[in-house]
């Protein structure tokens, strides 16, 4: 569990903040998601608990968990290796054993021999959240990870994942309120630095492979979440 | 490459002499001032085989020069590219030394060294170092975010890893920037041996210079220029074959889409 308290941070030059005394939990077992419009600051605030962005007031704690990893949809592979060769290089060896079934799921199989350069958007994306998820992690941030990928393969992938790291935890930073709505467990949503408090956390329908989600519910949530962007 | 390159240069080479030739028409010039055709045609059957291994010879030190200069750039663009104190340092010294022309040191390091191969080595050494440098620093000191990202969050990223992303990604500026180099260093060399050397082209052409004997220098100038297009044509050939060994899975990705 990682616990924010009092974040203010401005970027160097801007007018407004980004974060004005923003508080939340994060980090806890399971799908979860983070949630705004555009341009309210989840990229930096992810960032910000990976612990790449510094320079801001307030405290960020908690000893879990302690491997923190963020991926994001622009990441690219070293152009002299090919996607299969990489994939093996990166991954620990006590990992090695799920390549297989997590590059079959993601539909990647075809892709192995290719140039990272010669993939689709939605490969290259699928290809970098393949190599995070066969890290040693506690908590990985994915921001817009699944990008470009179409609705069938999202939800492929985003089950497979629910089944394959049920202990780990996950912040899926998505625009699809639909998307978030069904999948996650908790969606926290992030809102203008003008708002007090600047989250809310909604519970989301945490839907997995083979269970239905009632309509009513679903679109029950996605109207909470609407409501408190 | 190579046909392209030489074409270019005989190009050029007779449009100047059509315009030296012009300027003599126009001003009525004499053949002690701008040698007529069959002046410079007798020179060069004369001077031919003397000039063309004095060319050879400067273009073997200016060859040497521009492999240290290389080292000696990618050595400390390395070290450069650093964020700490050192790379700091470096970056500011590379700048500031920059700034003062080499050509004004030459006649010091005739002074300490003599008059043989290790100056003009060195002189023109220096003369395509620091571009290169300049070059290299701005290079090998610009992340590549969407690719080291994931090298430094996970704890893999070595420096060896940084600077062959970087290279990797600024391959074609790199091959760009060392085939421009090997002009510079041709030009050091020439100048050292013009300075104060006692062999190679640069010298014949100070004998000339004395003789005021324009058909000697233009013949130089035609082997200078013949033989600094070659240079430059396999230093090109030598980076196709490089991006190519690198980038062999996109060239092969791209061949399969043709």
């Amino acid at each position: 569990m990682i616990e924010c308290k009092n974040i203010n941070y401005r970027y160097p030059g801007a007018q407004n903040p980004v974060f004005n005394n923003l508080s939340c939990r994060v980090g806890d077992p399971g799908f979860h998601a983070l949630f705004g419009q555009s341009g309210v600051g989840k990229s930096t605030f992810a960032r910000m608990i990976a612990g790449q962005l510094n320079g801001f007031a307030g405290e960020i704690a908690g000893k879990e968990p302690k491997k923190i990893y963020y991926s994001y949809n622009l990441e690219r592979l070293p152009g002299w290796s090919g996607v299969g060769e990489h994939i093996e290089k990166v991954t620990p060896e006590a990992n090695k054993s799920g390549i297989s079934e997590i590059i079959e799921s993601f539909g990647l199989s075809s892709c192995m021999d290719s140039g990272f350069s010669r993939l689709s958007l939605g490969q290259r994306n699928r290809v970098n959240l393949a190599r995070y998820l066969l890290q040693d992690f506690d908590l990985l941030i994915m921001d817009e990870s699944l990008a470009n990928v179409d609705e069938a393969t999202r939800e492929q992938i985003i089950f497979k994942i629910k089944a394959m790291f049920p202990e780990k935890s996950f912040l899926y930073i998505s625009h699809s309120v639909a998307e978030v709505s069904r999948f996650c467990r908790n969606i926290l949503v992030l809102r203008d630095f003008s708002k007090s408090p600047q989250t809310l956390t909604i519970e989301g329908r945490d839907n997995v492979r083979g269970t239905d989600v009632v309509k009513k519910d679903l679109e029950q949530t996605m109207l909470e979440i609407v409501n408190a962007s | 490459m190579l046909h392209k390159r030489l074409y270019q240069f005989v190009l050029v080479y007779f449009i100047g002499l059509a315009f030296l030739f012009t300027v003599k028409g126009v001003f009525n010039l004499s053949d002690y001032v701008i040698p007529g055709i069959s002046d410079i045609y007798n020179t060069a059957r004369r001077v031919f085989a003397r000039y063309f291994f004095d060319v050879l010879n400067t273009l073997s030190v200016a060859i040497v020069g521009h492999i240290l200069s290389l080292a000696m750039a990618t050595v400390v663009g390395i070290i450069g590219r650093l964020s700490n104190w050192m790379g700091s340092l470096i970056r500011t010294a590379a700048f500031n030394i920059q700034a003062y022309p080499i050509v004004a040191v030459a006649p010091m390091i005739f002074i300490l060294l003599g008059d043989g191969l290790s100056s003009r080595l060195l002189i023109a050494a220096m003369i395509c170092y620091f571009p290169l440098l300049l070059s290299f620093i701005g290079i090998l000191s610009e992340p590549v975010t969407d690719i080291e990202h994931f090298y430094v969050h996970s704890g893999r990223m070595r420096w060896q890893l940084e600077v062959k992303i970087r290279a990797f990604e600024n391959m074609n500026k790199l091959i760009t920037v060392v085939a421009g180099s090997a002009t510079l260093a041709m030009v050091g060399t020439i100048v050292s041996e013009f300075i104060g050397a006692s062999a190679g082209i640069g010298y014949s052409i100070r004998i000339a210079l004395y003789q005021s004997d324009l058909s000697k220098i233009l013949v130089a100038l035609f082997l200078i220029g013949i033989f600094t297009s070659l240079y430059l044509a396999v230093l090109e050939l030598l980076g196709n074959i490089v991006s190519r060994r690198w980038g062999k899975l996109e060239v092969k990705g791209e061949r399969q889409k043709a």
